[in-house]
């Protein structure tokens, strides 16, 4: 289960309204490669992972994952709390505005809804470690582009640690393929899903 | 599972092959927040990382000095979570660690006892805390204080 803790992973403090920066930074809430979609991926995995301590770093992660999130959503929460009408008809936040008003609601910058479609959940170790590898490299992507482009320091420092838990993230899930390939140790790492294939792999055996 | 075993070969055909990371050089936990990790090694900015950043504690007027305390306490409290945070990942696929295990132990005593200290003077922020803090048990004090997301008074 989850208990909620009073406070940001880190913290949020954004003097100056924005709405067209939210409209860009709302992507890491409910876009592609956002934070909504990495913590339902690596929660959504671990059931079935054939090595325990990847079933618990994927709870870690995917948890972290939701921190990350709530964050995001501060930082475009902070950026449109004073918005008034005439900045309601920034290009690019004045849609959002007339479905959502000043609400969170989970989409990508392009005003595509989250979905579940943009991640998998694949039920083979080397699937999904290779799927939450890539997940990490198109969220620092993601991160990468919003520095790119924003100037605010006060958005700039949030995004900053956040491209830095992926770059983390992604040395973790490496460490957690090499755990997977030494338990399940062979030559032929695709002769049976240890997922699956109870004959050849019995999780219970390697608690 | 002994960690040595970990890296298989490097010249296995069809698999990828990385680098299991050694304990290394950690930064002050106020820095390793900054940064977003504790492991110096880890640390890998790009190049237009510092066009520009904000002081994490920029929020109070100097004249506040109750407030800044209260900012002082609240950044003690991010900065050793945080620390947690990174390191249990690490201890995750390092659980024999000799080094990581007990600062596990030491930060998280330390956490306990500033939640403790930050739920007795202002409000709790995790309901364990209101019981540590030993606060008055006919005051539901949880839905005190500001909500995190608002930012100005953390």
């Amino acid at each position: 289960m989850w208990a909620y803790e009073k406070r940001l992973q880190f913290p949020v403090k954004i003097k100056k309204t924005c709405p067209k920066t939210a409209q860009l930074i709302i992507s890491q809430y409910g876009g592609p490669d956002g934070e909504l979609s990495a913590s339902m991926r690596y929660l959504a995995q671990r059931y079935t992972m054939p090595v325990k301590k990847v079933g618990g770093l994927l709870t870690d992660i995917g948890t972290e994952e939701i921190n990350h999130m709530e964050i995001i959503c501060a930082m475009v929460y902070q950026l449109t709390r004073d918005l008034t009408p005439e900045d309601a008809k920034t290009a690019g936040f004045d849609a959002y505005y007339i479905d959502h008003t000043k609400a969170l609601w989970p989409q990508a910058a392009a005003g595509i809804p989250f979905t579940s479609i943009e991640f998998q959940s694949k039920g083979d170790p080397f699937a999904d470690l290779f799927e939450d590898l890539a997940a990490e490299q198109k969220a620092r992507t993601v991160y990468d582009n919003l520095l790119r482009v924003i100037e605010d320091p006060d958005v700039r420092t949030p995004l900053k640690f956040l491209r830095a838990r992926e770059i983390v993230h992604f040395q973790r899930f490496s460490e957690a393929l090499e755990m997977t390939k030494n338990q399940l140790g062979q030559n032929n790492f695709y002769y049976f899903n240890a997922e699956f294939d109870r004959n050849h792999y019995k999780p219970e055996e390697h608690c | 599972m002994s960690l040595d075993n970990c890296c298989t070969s490097p010249g296995t055909l069809a698999m990828a092959s990385f680098t299991m990371q050694k304990w290394c050089g950690l930064y002050d936990w106020d820095t390793a927040l900054k940064e977003g990790t504790i492991f110096k090694e880890l640390n890998l900015p790009i190049f237009f990382a510092d066009k520009g950043s904000s002081n994490l504690n920029t929020n109070s007027p100097v004249s506040d000095t109750a407030q800044q305390e209260r900012e002082k306490l609240m950044s003690k409290i991010s900065a050793v979570s945080f620390a947690i945070n990174d390191l249990t990942l690490y201890l995750d696929t390092h659980p024999d660690c000799p080094d990581g295990t007990p600062l596990f132990y030491q930060l998280s005593k330390e956490r306990m006892d500033l939640l403790a200290e930050y739920a007795d003077k202002y409000n709790p922020l995790t309901q364990l805390s209101m019981v540590t803090a030993n606060l008055n048990d006919n005051n539901f004090a949880w839905a005190d204080g500001p909500m995190p997301w608002e930012g100005g008074c953390v």
